[in-house]
């Protein structure tokens, strides 16, 4: 099976561990992954912030890029940012030379962890992790992408992992893209009650599949000088692997 | 009587919405789903019974059911828990004769003081008929199990206020008029009042006592209107 | 002052709701009740995402024909002998009004909640207008802040979420009250004191959650019950609404009501659904005199725009009380009479860009409002599109964030740039980090320089959180992603010559 790696910007330039982890996890379950050099961004940055001709290049090159290698699947480690590619349709409509390819985008774009559930039917990844830890869902990815249960089910069979649940998972965690750096006076305060939440539960791994909530999330931990580690749910799912524990899920998720 | 600049202003709307006026009759309008209709459609009387009577009772309200025979004396028993104070009562010859209450209404103007919603005195006497009284006993139309809701259509002998300024307030109705939800009730009023059988400025839609959560979110029940609430289910009706 | 509620900046009126930690504990509190009813009593009630495409569907063709269904209605009400007036501003609308209560020498007025009202600043323009007149917000809590020197309401349905029960009680004591702070002691104390009033009134003014089309009634939704008394005791009632108020059947509105309810408050309906209208013959309570004014007041503008479906709402709170950002600078933060989601997205429409047009980057898009609404409309979306017409067309934002997100955008296109970026987005940044001991969050932060400050958005940034510097260009996901490959290569080669032979 032919994947492509849909990187994201914040994975290229921050999170080097996450892109590694997925592409580790995806060749396990036999992916061929490829990663096209000319992507860059979803756009959202400038969308997001009004700057709606500005993105079209944008829109146009990811488009190009993504597409330019035939690919089964293409595959990224960020719930939004997926959930921007699944838009495409939508924002390049008055674009006749690019809707049909955004379409066709569209379709075939998964994120991680709904690839890996729902795609490859995969139940236990293999892997081991000792700890406790809660899971931050992302709302991009809960509510734009409509994926709210493939984190959930496959952290649940990762050994030795005990995951708490988080009080107020629907909140925001005030990342918002540009927002957290427009308005730091209202996300300074959603990004505290989302850093008390997670003290709450004692955990000491916090879980996401969104990085830029994570930078968010983690950044704040930090400042406060307060205990926490980030992991993506692909580092998670790429730890102690042991093939032997690997299942597949008996019925598809529909 | 009148409507005042009313051409100009939706000639305005027209331009913004880029459509020509008088349209919406070419394209009728259907619901895209019966869920109103569907929805609870298929309980039984009993069960309907059943409903109204939790969902009447998760808001405070007192829910009896009794039969045309007890009615009486499950008034009576009302009133001596209620305590002291003037009641008022609807002009309503024909319900009261319907649900065989002439001689009770007879008596009981023998133990208090019993005044009705006078269809031939002003808005003041009525007004101050419904501001003194203790209790009023009232007729609904419908009962929704869906909600616990009774409905009360204004007439010339039971107006608003009858409804809203007696610190207590029973309600009397026809199990056989227990329906699912708002949407039947609804349904019907739309047709009675299109047939012209039903006159009425004012049609109430009332769920347990007034209430309000303004003061700290703290549920309050008793605002403005009745302090508490009473629903008498007549079961042979 | 129109929907303003502040003078004062986006920022400043953050910070005052950051030090009002009454008021946030508050909101935080009501918004997670909320959370449990609501979806408690939608749950219940079963094909919630149906029952919201039946409201859209209801409320899109009720506007997408407004003109007819306010022409219907208004021949309806005539017909059954109310008067109704087409306001094109907030002046028209009190013009009117005032000329109601002159022409039948009101003296007191008794009003039942109405945001519309709160927006043409009704109240206090006829009270100077008529020094004789006396006038009275029954609704529990905008007789609170009547009382307390007309404070500004911070939500559409709990107009009082920022004051505390002794707050109350301090307002309620320059009136006579003498309790404690009980709010069961306080709504009685409230209860009785207008009641009196209630009894004396002439003139009743209410809102209107639907106007009926094909019946001239108008649909009020309560639980109090001050807005059924204001329309049975007064001999003349007015009904101030805004244009979009419309549906075209008692159908429709029971439709509504249901989605209203339980959105708003988490009730399968609340205590009083009232359908009414002018007296008819042999009533001897209710309107005589059934006066509607039917206010534009700038919502036209949205009429054929983008922000069209924004007159779908049906003002049921809903997406106040699920936004995280309400949630910290509550409703005074917003600086305008409609606050959260559907206020941000209200407010620069009807009050313009120029005081509002910030408004729409306060929200971090979460999108929980747009999840929420009973009536679908998608709110996020029309907050991205009110940052369009505030940045593409009328240019005036600029500074340095503006040129910062220009630069993404440009950086963001190409793809020769981007890779630039990533090979000295390194250095780049190291210039604005500073070593720190701060190391706490593992797996992220790295013992290097954090960059802890900067101009524009990167100060934004690092005014609240650390940011490790990017990895070293080698050690990006690209560089290892082709090592990797490269790898895979020579190892297949090696596999492939060892079968040959």
């Amino acid at each position: 099976m032919k994947v492509v790696i849909f990187s994201t910007c914040v994975v290229d330039l921050e999170f080097p561990n996450v892109g590694k982890a997925m592409v580790e996890v995806l060749e396990r379950f036999g992916c061929d992954c490829y990663l096209p050099s000319d992507q860059i961004c979803c756009g959202q940055p400038t969308y997001n912030s009004g700057y709606e001709k500005g993105t079209q290049r944008t829109f146009r090159n990811q488009v190009d890029a993504l597409l330019s290698v035939e690919s089964d699947y293409i595959v990224g480690p960020a719930g939004s940012c997926v959930a921007m590619l699944r838009e495409y349709p939508e924002l390049l409509k008055d674009d006749p030379e690019y809707l049909g390819k955004a379409r066709i985008l569209a379709a075939k774009t998964y994120e991680f962890s709904q690839f890996l559930w729902r795609i490859l039917g995969v139940e236990n990844a293999g892997a081991e992790l000792n700890g406790k830890a809660t899971y931050h869902r992302s709302c991009h990815m809960t509510r734009l992408l409509g994926e709210a249960e493939s984190p959930y089910a496959l952290l649940e069979h990762v050994k030795g992992l005990e995951m708490v649940p988080l009080a107020n998972a629907h909140d925001c965690c005030g990342f918002g893209g540009t927002f957290s750096a427009k308005e730091p006076e209202i996300s300074k305060q959603m990004v505290d009650e989302k850093v008390r939440h997670i003290e709450e539960t004692g955990a000491e791994i916090l879980v996401s599949c969104d990085p830029g909530c994570l930078m968010n999330i983690g950044g704040r931990f930090n400042r406060l000088g307060k205990p926490i580690k980030i992991m993506h749910l692909a580092e998670v799912l790429n730890s102690n692997v042991d093939e032997r524990r690997i299942t597949y899920l008996k019925q598809m998720p529909v | 009587m009148a409507i005042y600049n009313r051409e100009a202003f939706l000639d305005h709307l027209s331009e913004k919405l880029g459509t020509p006026r008088h349209q919406k009759d070419k394209e009728p309008f259907t619901h895209i789903n019966q869920l109103p209709e569907e929805t609870l459609a298929d309980l039984s009387a009993d069960e309907l019974l059943e409903m109204a009577r939790n969902t009447s009772e998760a808001l405070k309200v007192t829910f009896k059911v009794t039969s045309k025979a007890d009615l009486g004396g499950v008034l009576d028993a009302y009133l001596t828990d209620k305590g002291d104070g003037q009641l008022i009562l609807p002009t309503a010859p024909d319900k009261i004769k319907a649900y065989g209450l002439d001689d009770w209404t007879a008596a009981a103007s023998n133990q208090r003081t019993v005044k009705y919603w006078d269809p031939k005195a002003d808005r003041a006497t009525n007004l101050a008929t419904a501001q003194d009284s203790a209790m009023a006993i009232g007729f609904g139309d419908y009962m929704l199990a869906e909600s616990g809701t009774i409905t009360v259509p204004s007439s010339p002998g039971q107006g608003r206020a009858f409804n809203f300024l007696p610190t207590h307030y029973l309600c009397i109705v026809k199990r056989s008029n227990i329906l699912p939800r708002s949407t039947q009730a609804t349904k019907l009023y739309a047709q009675r009042l299109k047939s012209g059988e039903l006159k009425t400025s004012n049609i109430n839609y009332i769920s347990g006592p007034s209430n309000s959560g303004d003061i700290e979110m703290v549920l309050i029940v008793g605002v403005h209107g009745p302090l508490d609430m009473t629903y008498i289910v007549v079961d042979d009706m | 002052m129109g929907i303003a509620t502040s003078d004062k900046p986006l920022l400043a009126r953050v910070k005052e709701s950051e030090q009002d930690k009454f008021m946030q504990a508050s909101v935080a509190k009501a918004q997670d009740a909320q959370h449990t009813k609501r979806e408690d009593s939608r749950a219940l009630l079963g094909n919630w995402e149906e029952w919201r495409e039946l409201g859209e569907q209801i409320r899109q063709r009720a506007i997408a024909y407004l003109p007819d269904y306010l022409e219907e209605f208004s021949n309806n009400v005539d017909k059954n002998g109310g008067d109704v007036f087409f306001a094109d501003t907030e002046a028209d609308a009190v013009d009117y009004i005032q000329k109601i209560v002159k022409e039948t020498g009101a003296k007191k007025l008794v009003k039942s909640k109405s945001m519309v009202t709160t927006e043409i600043d009704m109240d206090k323009q006829l009270l100077a207008l008529n020094k004789g007149l006396a006038l009275m917000e029954t609704d529990l809590a905008e007789f609170i802040l009547q009382k307390d020197n007309w404070d500004e309401p911070t939500h559409i349905v709990f107009p009082t979420l920022h004051k505390n029960r002794d707050q109350v009680r301090e307002i309620f004591m320059k009136l006579g009250y003498e309790g404690d702070n009980d709010p069961e002691h306080l709504a009685r104390f409230a209860r009785k004191y207008l009641r009196e009033y209630f009894l004396q009134a002439d003139l009743g003014v209410t809102g209107c959650n639907f106007a009926v089309a094909d019946t001239g009634m108008i649909n009020l939704v309560t639980n109090e019950g001050n807005a059924d008394l204001t329309m049975a005791i007064p001999k003349t009632q007015i009904v101030v609404m805004g244009m979009e108020r419309i549906v075209p059947t008692m159908a429709d509105a029971e439709v509504l009501d249901n989605l209203l309810c339980r959105s708003a408050v988490g009730q399968k309906l609340t205590s009083y659904v009232t359908f009414a209208g002018q007296q008819v013959a042999g009533e001897t309570d209710g309107p005589e005199n059934f006066h509607v004014v039917i206010v534009d007041n700038r919502r036209s503008e949205a009429l054929g725009t983008q922000f069209q479906s924004i007159l779908q709402c049906i003002r049921c709170g809903a997406c106040i009380n699920v936004c995280p950002v309400y949630r910290h600078i509550g409703g005074h933060g917003y600086g305008s009479i409609y606050p959260g989601p559907i206020g941000a997205v209200l407010s620069p429409i009807l009050g313009g860009y120029e005081k509002f047009g910030e408004l729409p980057y306060a929200s971090s898009l979460c999108g929980a409002c747009t999840e929420t609404c009973p009536v679908k409309i998608p709110l996020h979306k029309l907050l991205i599109q009110h940052r369009m017409v505030y940045t593409d067309r009328l240019k005036m934002q600029g500074g340095l964030n503006n040129f910062m997100m220009e630069v993404i955008g440009i950086g963001t296109g190409f793809p020769f740039l981007f890779r630039s970026a990533i090979r000295f987005g390194r250095p780049g940044l190291r210039t604005m980090a500073h070593k720190t001991d701060r190391l706490t969050a593992l797996n992220f932060i790295k013992d290097e320089p954090l960059v802890d400050k900067g101009p524009g958005l990167v100060g934004g940034w690092a005014d609240v959180r650390d940011l490790p510097i990017p990895p070293k260009h080698k050690e990006s996901f690209r560089s290892w992603f082709a090592d990797h490959k490269q790898q895979q290569k020579l190892a297949q080669a090696q596999k492939d010559n060892s079968s040959d032979k």
